[in-house]
């Protein structure tokens, strides 16, 4: 079944109320990982048509009703970190721009990781704001935000070595939760 | 008979059996004895030699090697037996001369018996496995006589107080001790050892340890070390004197054990004489005593070393962190510069030159030079003293020992790029001033820097000398094809290429019409015969001589900066000149120009001008005037500019702040080469090989590196590996 052409941030909006979802829940980002949408706010006749057959819907029943399998594919580990990555690349509006600013970040950051690593994502997010080296945040930091939720035990930080090469901002993130825990 | 046919004798074995007189042997035998009895009894010139042997000869060749043999043992150990009781009377001192005597006389016994029965030596014994009769008698004599139970402690204890009693001073016979050794040693080394050497050495060690008890409760440091070594030589001559020469180690080990390795530690901490006080006071007899007595036991050396060591490091944190040595560069680095030499020459006088202390010492200079941040800029004007002044009248020789020296100095710092932006600050002033003492001493000391650091840290420096030769060719062609202006004032222009000289705001002030009008000439002619350049006034690094007339008719001949020569000039159509006129008429900037006028209106002896109100500090609201009174003894007088030579704290920040960013390129083309080679490589890798790449100009920060690390991945010139992301790749 043809549905509506949404080639407007307007026709999400739409879309999203038709599905009970808000716009700026995490379901729709999934979404877009999905259907591999390549501008924000946007999804292309060609991406929307694709995307759907892949998700093997042909209504927005069908569609809504995808959504927690979609949840579950999305969580699954060799997904993941494509999804993860896709989401930082999706905020890049601008034809050259490589890095993201640091609202933007936080927010990302809740939606994409708040609910699997929620201690520490809120002491990241406050840390950021606080903090005054970076004012973006490129892609080989945001993929490493990820790596260190994942192997670095919180909030003791025990198995973290500045030695090694994490990026400088997560070891000057650790350097100030040592400070705050002393 | 001669004519008879000649016939062989032959011959023949008794076809029957002989029979010896079975007293034969018996008979023998008797003579044989009595002949060893009268050996023993000293009667034995009355025997003849020929007929013993041959009796002894018979008796193996009739097969009564057994009974020659045993009665040999028998009647030896009788008489020993004996021996040992003569000698045991011997009272006190006279029984080692007994046992020597009597062990003079076996030995002579032993001789003439063994040559008796020498037959019997080479046949029946080696045959019958027996004893050699000359062994046969040592060992006789050692059961009999060393080892009897009332000969064997008495001799021991003997040999011990003699020892003793030349330890504590007396003096004994010698010869007497080296004889009975020696009897000890012909015994057989496990003799010696058992006998004498063991119970020796836990004596010794006994003593010396109660010695050095006793010298280290009464003596200091130097003293201590003195009868330690007054001990230990004492010892190596017993040995040569009387003893197996084998105990030498053995017996001197004890001495560096008991007097050296045990006391060790208190000796060099010792208060007042230990190592410390050794190396303050330059003792260089009692610091090469304790370097010898030392080598000798083990980690000796290095408790020296590391003592030296962390001392050093002490007096060098003192001295690079007190505020009071830090007002003078010049002294500061003198001082390091005399502490060098000390230790070079302790080094050299008391501990034989030694590598290791050499890198000890090293080490400890490279630690605390390092300490202070200033020491690069410190050491450059150290440097620019003696090239403005210290070098004046200094021979050729001279002059090289001192820059190797400072180049030692040089090798020390971490930052070496700090100092060549100090240097070449400093070079730049001295080259401009004119006021280097010998152009040869500059170029030796480039030359030097050159082979230290490589071509690139001194062609910049080598093109601010080149400046200044073409300057000078370019000022001849500028005057030789100007010639009308030979009458006016005197223009000197010094072209400096930008990127060799250090760089300076440019700053243009307006200059007196003369003056610019001239510059304009200079600049037409220049730029006409190089095209595509661009020169720009350096208005406040000039100078200027002007000839002063004042209101008394007091000549002179002022020597200004540029600065001052223009508001100088400006007193040609005025004579009273507010601070905000002069300001405005040129154009100087604020500060310098308050500076430029303190320098003229405040300092005693340079006043050319005189400033209402006559306070110490120039103020906007300030009027300037000449000072019609002004006076110098001297026709030519100097006005500097009030200015530190050393620099202010903001320009410190500044100059520190263009090291750091000097430095990122470098980081980063280091990174770029090293992983344009490698293609792959780890993080941990890459900060070694990026610090070892930089160590020659600074010492990088990790931190940096990564930071440049992750600004070059930023610039797609490297990516992190998917899978392993510790490494990281080159991106062609």
């Amino acid at each position: 079944m043809p549905l509506v052409c949404l080639s407007s941030p307007e026709g999400i909006e739409a879309l999203c109320s038709d599905l009970g979802v808000d716009y700026t829940d995490v379901r729709i980002l999934m979404l877009a990982w999905k259907l591999k949408a390549e501008k924000q706010g946007y999804f292309t006749q060609d991406e929307w048509q694709t995307g759907l057959k892949a998700l093997g819907v042909d209504s927005l029943t069908k569609l809504k009703k995808a959504l927690p399998e979609l949840e579950k594919e999305v969580e699954e580990p060799s997904n993941y970190e494509d999804f993860y990555i896709y989401a930082f690349q999706y905020c890049l509006t601008e034809e050259k721009q490589k890095s993201v600013d640091i609202e933007s970040i936080c927010e990302l950051l809740n939606l994409v990781l708040g609910v699997q690593f929620r201690p520490q994502v809120d002491s990241l997010v406050e840390y950021l704001k606080v903090q005054n080296d970076y004012k973006v945040i490129n892609a080989d930091q945001w993929i490493n935000f990820l790596r260190f939720c994942k192997e670095i035990s919180f909030p003791d930080l025990e198995n973290y070595d500045a030695t090694q090469a994490w990026p400088l901002i997560l070891d000057n993130f650790v350097e100030w939760m040592r400070e705050k825990q002393s | 008979m001669s004519n008879q046919k000649k016939r062989n004798f032959q011959i023949e074995a008794f076809k029957h059996r002989v029979v010896v007189d079975p007293k034969y042997a018996e008979k023998t035998w008797s003579v044989l004895e009595h002949a060893i009895h009268e050996i023993y009894n000293h009667n034995a010139s009355g025997l003849s030699f020929e007929e013993l042997y041959r009796n002894a000869y018979n008796m193996v060749l009739h097969k009564f090697g057994e009974k020659l043999y045993s009665g040999l043992v028998t009647t030896m150990t009788a008489h020993l037996k004996e021996i040992s009781k003569s000698i045991e009377a011997a009272q006190g001192g006279l029984f080692l001369e007994e046992l020597n005597r009597k062990w003079n006389d076996h030995n002579k016994a032993l001789q003439m018996i063994r040559d008796i029965l020498m037959y019997m030596d080479r046949t029946y014994i080696p045959n019958a496995h027996k004893t050699p009769v000359h062994e046969l008698g040592l060992n006789l004599w050692r059961d009999n006589v060393i080892h009897s139970s009332k000969i064997q402690s008495r001799l021991l204890s003997m040999l011990l107080e003699l020892v003793h009693k030349e330890r504590t001073g007396e003096v004994i016979d010698r010869g007497l001790m080296r004889n009975i050794i020696k009897m000890l040693m012909d015994l057989g080394s496990s003799v010696y050892q058992e006998d004498f050497e063991k119970p020796f050495l836990e004596v010794s060690a006994e003593f010396y340890m109660g010695e050095s008890q006793k010298f280290i409760e009464c003596c200091d440091c130097g003293d201590y070390l003195k009868k330690a070594e007054i001990r230990l030589n004492e010892e190596i001559e017993r040995v040569t004197h009387y003893l197996d020469v084998k105990s030498e180690v053995k017996i001197t080990n004890v001495v560096e054990k008991e007097m050296i390795a045990s006391h060790m530690m208190r000796l060099v901490h010792m208060e007042n004489s230990g190592l410390v006080n050794m190396l303050l006071d330059d003792k260089y007899e009692d610091l090469g005593r304790m370097y010898n007595l030392f080598r000798r036991v083990p980690n000796g050396l290095s408790t020296i070393r590391d003592v030296m060591t962390s001392h050093l490091r002490e007096i060098g944190k003192q001295l690079v962190t007190d505020a009071e040595k830090l007002k003078d560069p010049v002294e500061f680095v003198q001082r390091l510069l005399d502490e060098k030499d000390k230790y070079d020459n302790i080094i050299s006088q008391a501990f034989c030159n030694d590598k290791t202390f050499q890198n000890a010492l090293n080490s400890s200079f490279e630690y605390f030079i390092n300490l202070n941040n200033r020491s690069p800029e410190f050491i450059s004007l150290f440097v620019d003293d003696k090239l403005r002044k210290g070098l004046k009248g200094v021979s050729e020789e001279e002059v090289e020992i001192i820059l190797d020296k400072v180049m030692m100095l040089f090798r020390y710092l971490q930052e070496k790029d700090v100092f060549e932006k100090y240097y070449k600050q400093h070079l730049a002033k001295r080259l401009l001033s004119g006021k280097t003492v010998s152009d040869d001493a500059e170029r030796s000391l480039i030359v030097k820097l050159k082979t230290e650091c490589g071509y690139q840290f001194t062609s910049k420096l080598e093109g601010m000398f080149t400046d200044m030769k073409t300057s000078q060719d370019t000022m001849q062609g500028f005057y030789s094809s100007h010639l009308e202006l030979t009458d006016g004032p005197t223009l000197v222009v010094q072209v400096l290429t930008t990127g060799s000289w250090p760089t300076q705001p440019s700053i243009t002030c307006n200059l007196p019409a003369e003056m610019s009008a001239l510059c304009e000439k200079f600049r037409s002619y220049y730029l006409g015969t190089h095209t595509g350049r661009r020169l720009s006034w350096q208005t406040n690094m000039g100078t200027a001589d002007i000839k002063a007339t004042f209101g008394k008719g007091q000549k002179h001949e002022l020597n200004v900066s540029t600065y001052q020569m223009c508001v100088l000039m400006l007193f040609n159509n005025a004579d009273r000149l507010s601070y905000k006129e002069i300001e405005q008429a040129t154009g100087i900037p604020a500060s310098d120009l308050k500076r430029c006028l303190q320098s003229m209106a405040c300092v005693k002896g340079k006043n050319v001008l005189r400033k209402e109100p006559m306070s110490k500090d120039i103020g906007e609201e300030d009027a300037l005037l000449v000072n019609d009174k002004f006076t110098s003894k001297f026709y030519k007088v100097k006005i500097g500019t009030v200015v530190a030579q050393k620099e202010t704290e903001p320009e410190k920040l500044e100059t520190r702040q263009r090291v750091e960013e000097d430095r990122k390129p470098q980081i980063e083309a280091a990174i770029v080469r090293i992983m344009k080679s490698r293609r792959v490589l780890d993080h941990n890798n890459i900060i070694a090989e990026v610090t070892k790449q930089l160590q020659s100009r600074f010492l990088a920060n990790p931190t940096e590196i990564k930071k440049r690390i992750e600004s070059l991945i930023e610039r797609d010139f490297l990516e992190r590996d998917n899978n392993d992301r510790k490494l990281y790749r080159y991106l062609a």
